[in-house]
């Protein structure tokens, strides 16, 4: 009805895009097939752009923002008749109900894949919406480390980021291999962790490979505090009581720069303060807010590659582009929408279940994180994901495990932080 | 036994902060019958207030409380004459819409000012300590401890003994009964307001030498001064006071005798508790 009511005013705006039509379909000389053709697609990145977690956030967009450029930059997905990658931005607020309701609003937006979104409790509430949509799209967890998120039924759900499993296995794995570099082994531990689901479940998992790997130590108190803690005085009084050899802690950022004021302070006394799997001692945030007392800091993390060619182009790009360090979250969501693009090459088409298809043939030789080939198991994991033992020098985090991409000399014990000058 | 005197005394020292915020917000409250839900985030832009000057200008943050009380006062006394006055006799829950905006705007707008990474105020004795026996004293802390305490008492002094002190506590009594005698009420609501902005904009300060502190630090301490205000009871200058004391213990000697986890829920069994058994607050009069 309303086309008609056009139809019968035909005015100068008409007439210009009727123009504008004729002439692309002139010059392509295919209309038929250009009619099918998607020339943008959408990739919605939803991160914790506010709340807590908003240092972040920040630079996992800017890492899915490097990789949207790029693609673009070198002629969008070729299959699709060099479709455009359009990011659609999301905030998670790090509030699960909020996720869950971005996740919502960029599906009715037209969003062809997610992205997201680093915390896995976030990420949880995504999955829920995923699965009860009526048209589902495909998630990449392009940073997210709980080991539930990938086993909950739903074919959409990627993940080019590492488990917990692994986290936990590879984190002991590496002080094992630390303590016989050294000849240093310490006897007694006191676990740190922040109560959110990550903290949670990665101290699980660091109990669970501590006693299957048989590790040397014993761990003499556990301290759990949560997420708003603003002070961990106590928490710190409680630790040194326990009277540790080696200090491992699962914090964001602000508690790690709090954790290690209040060690300062109190003189706690220990070989290595080392995060089992930490997103706040690898942040650059982390060395720049605390200086010497960062130094010597040891952190088993997902990382970047240092020696890959791929990686060194990629860094010098993010600095240029945003004037800062490339860190590892901004490798990892870049590698996400990376994955993402060559999937869709492969799918030739942005319906979902030709994303899943495409999405299980892949694999990727040539990019920018640790681990192997990126190749997806049969409920949407990385198998080639994998970790680095990150320590802290001279105000940057360099690689000092496995030994094959090291960039230096593993330090422990460290030095007391108080005898730093 | 020296965990549990160290949880104590980290406990009193935090405690002292607290207790200045929630003499701030009771203060709002007590005046206006309207409650400050930006409070956080106001003592948030103090502490970025506080930074800005050390950065830029070298100015410790312990003088700088002198510009930031002034500006959060303005601040507080702008929010006051500009939104809070329209609104006074609207329901309780617009007032607390209103007031969860203003906290809204504030956040952001210091998300957009100053970004979100976390800042720390790094001076010279930032991480200097003393010991008394196996007890640590942090010493910013206690430093921030006797300010807040002379700040505290400064602002009882001024409530009980200036005329100006005298209107606020009239207008806060009795209404009516002020506006009869010839006091100009929405003057001392700006006032009052500004006062009480003031009060955690200067907490602010106090906090940052120990405090790293990102635009979302806010919202934590919004719902710890409201507490300790309920705790101590509405509107009861030593019932703040007490309250902010008696939560920075509780949660801090919670985290021992019980798991770090719950050291919130602490403070918070305790607001049920006063609610169930003493809704008026520890100090608060009937009303």
């Amino acid at each position: 009805m309303a086309s008609r009511g056009k139809r019968v005013g035909v005015d100068r705006r008409t007439v210009l895009k009727g123009m504008g039509a004729v002439g692309a379909a002139g010059v392509l000389g295919f209309p038929a097939v250009l009619r099918g053709q998607i020339r943008e697609i959408k990739i919605g990145s939803i991160q914790p752009m506010t709340g807590p977690l908003a240092a972040i956030g920040k630079s996992t967009r800017q890492g899915n923002q490097l990789a949207v450029d790029h693609i673009n930059g070198g002629g969008g997905i070729k299959s699709m008749g060099g479709a455009k990658l359009t990011l659609v931005p999301g905030d998670t607020q790090y509030k699960p109900e909020v996720a869950r309701a971005e996740t919502e609003r960029l599906m009715g937006e037209g969003a062809h894949v997610l992205v997201g979104a680093f915390d896995s409790g976030t990420i949880n509430a995504m999955i829920q919406a995923i699965k009860q949509a009526t048209k589902p799209i495909p998630l990449m967890i392009d940073i997210g480390a709980a080991d539930q998120l990938t086993q909950q039924g739903s074919k959409y759900v990627f993940r080019s980021f590492v488990t917990t499993q692994t986290l936990g296995r590879k984190g002991i794995e590496y002080m094992l291999e630390m303590f016989k570099i050294s000849g240093v082994t310490p006897k007694r531990a006191v676990l740190l962790h922040v109560t959110d689901l990550f903290g949670q479940v990665q101290k699980d998992r660091t109990l669970e490979w501590h006693k299957k790997l048989n590790a040397p130590f014993e761990f003499v108190e556990i301290i759990a505090y949560p997420t708003t803690t603003q002070d961990l005085s106590t928490e710190v009084a409680k630790a040194k009581a326990a009277k540790p050899d080696l200090l491992l802690a699962v914090t964001r950022l602000n508690d790690a720069i709090l954790l290690v004021q209040e060690m300062y302070k109190q003189r706690v006394e220990v070989q290595a303060i080392m995060g089992p799997g930490n997103p706040g001692f690898y942040h650059p945030n982390f060395s720049k807010t605390l200086g010497k007392l960062a130094e010597y800091t040891l952190d088993n993390v997902p990382w970047y590659n240092p020696k890959s060619a791929l990686t060194q182009k990629v860094a010098a790009d993010y600095e240029k582009r945003f004037g800062e360090q490339l860190t590892t979250d901004s490798a990892w969501s870049y590698q996400g929408v990376m994955v993402v693009a060559d999937i869709l090459e492969r799918a030739g088409s942005t319906d979902p279940d030709k994303f899943v298809e495409a999405a299980r043939k892949t694999n990727i030789k040539e990019h920018v994180t640790s681990g192997g080939n990126i190749q997806f198991s049969e409920n949407g994991d990385n198998i080639g994901a994998s970790t680095a033992m990150i320590q802290i020098r001279d105000g940057r985090a360099r690689v000092v495990l496995p030994k094959e991409i090291a960039e230096t000399q593993l330090v422990y014990p460290v030095p007391k932080l108080w005898e730093r000058g | 036994m020296a965990l549990y005197v160290q949880a104590i005394v980290n406990g009193f020292l935090v405690g002292g902060v607290y207790s200045l915020m929630a003499l701030g917000l009771s203060l709002i409250f007590g005046v206006m019958r309207v409650i400050n839900f930006a409070h956080g985030d106001m003592m948030v832009w103090g502490m970025y207030l506080s930074y800005w000057l050390f950065v830029t200008a070298g100015v410790d943050p312990y003088l700088s409380i002198l510009v930031t009380g002034s500006a959060i006062f303005l601040l507080g006394a702008a929010v006051q004459k500009g939104l809070v006055n329209r609104i006074l006799d609207a329901p309780h829950e617009m007032q607390i819409l209103l007031m969860l905006g203003v906290a809204l705007v504030l956040e952001n707008l210091a998300l957009m000012v100053w970004g979100p990474d976390p800042r720390r105020v790094s001076t010279t004795y930032a991480l200097s300590t003393f010991w008394l026996g196996p007890i640590v004293f942090d010493l910013p802390k206690v430093a921030t401890f006797g300010l807040a305490l002379a700040l505290a008492l400064g602002l009882y002094l001024f409530l009980k003994k200036t005329d100006l002190g005298r209107m606020i506590r009239a207008a806060s009594d009795n209404q009516i009964g002020a506006l009869l005698v010839g006091t100009d009420i929405l003057k001392v609501f700006t006032l009052a307001f500004g006062i009480g902005a003031a009060c955690v904009g200067a907490a602010g300060s106090l906090m940052t030498p120990f405090l790293p502190f990102s635009p979302s630090t806010g919202l934590f301490f919004t719902i710890t001064s409201f507490n300790i205000v309920i705790i101590g009871g509405m509107g009861s200058f030593l019932g703040a006071f007490v309250g902010g004391l008696l939560v920075g213990v509780s949660e801090s000697l919670g985290a021992v005798i019980l798991v770090p986890s719950l050291k919130e829920i602490v403070s918070f069994i305790l607001l049920v508790l006063i609610l169930l058994f003493r809704p008026q607050g520890l100090l608060g009069g009937s009303r």
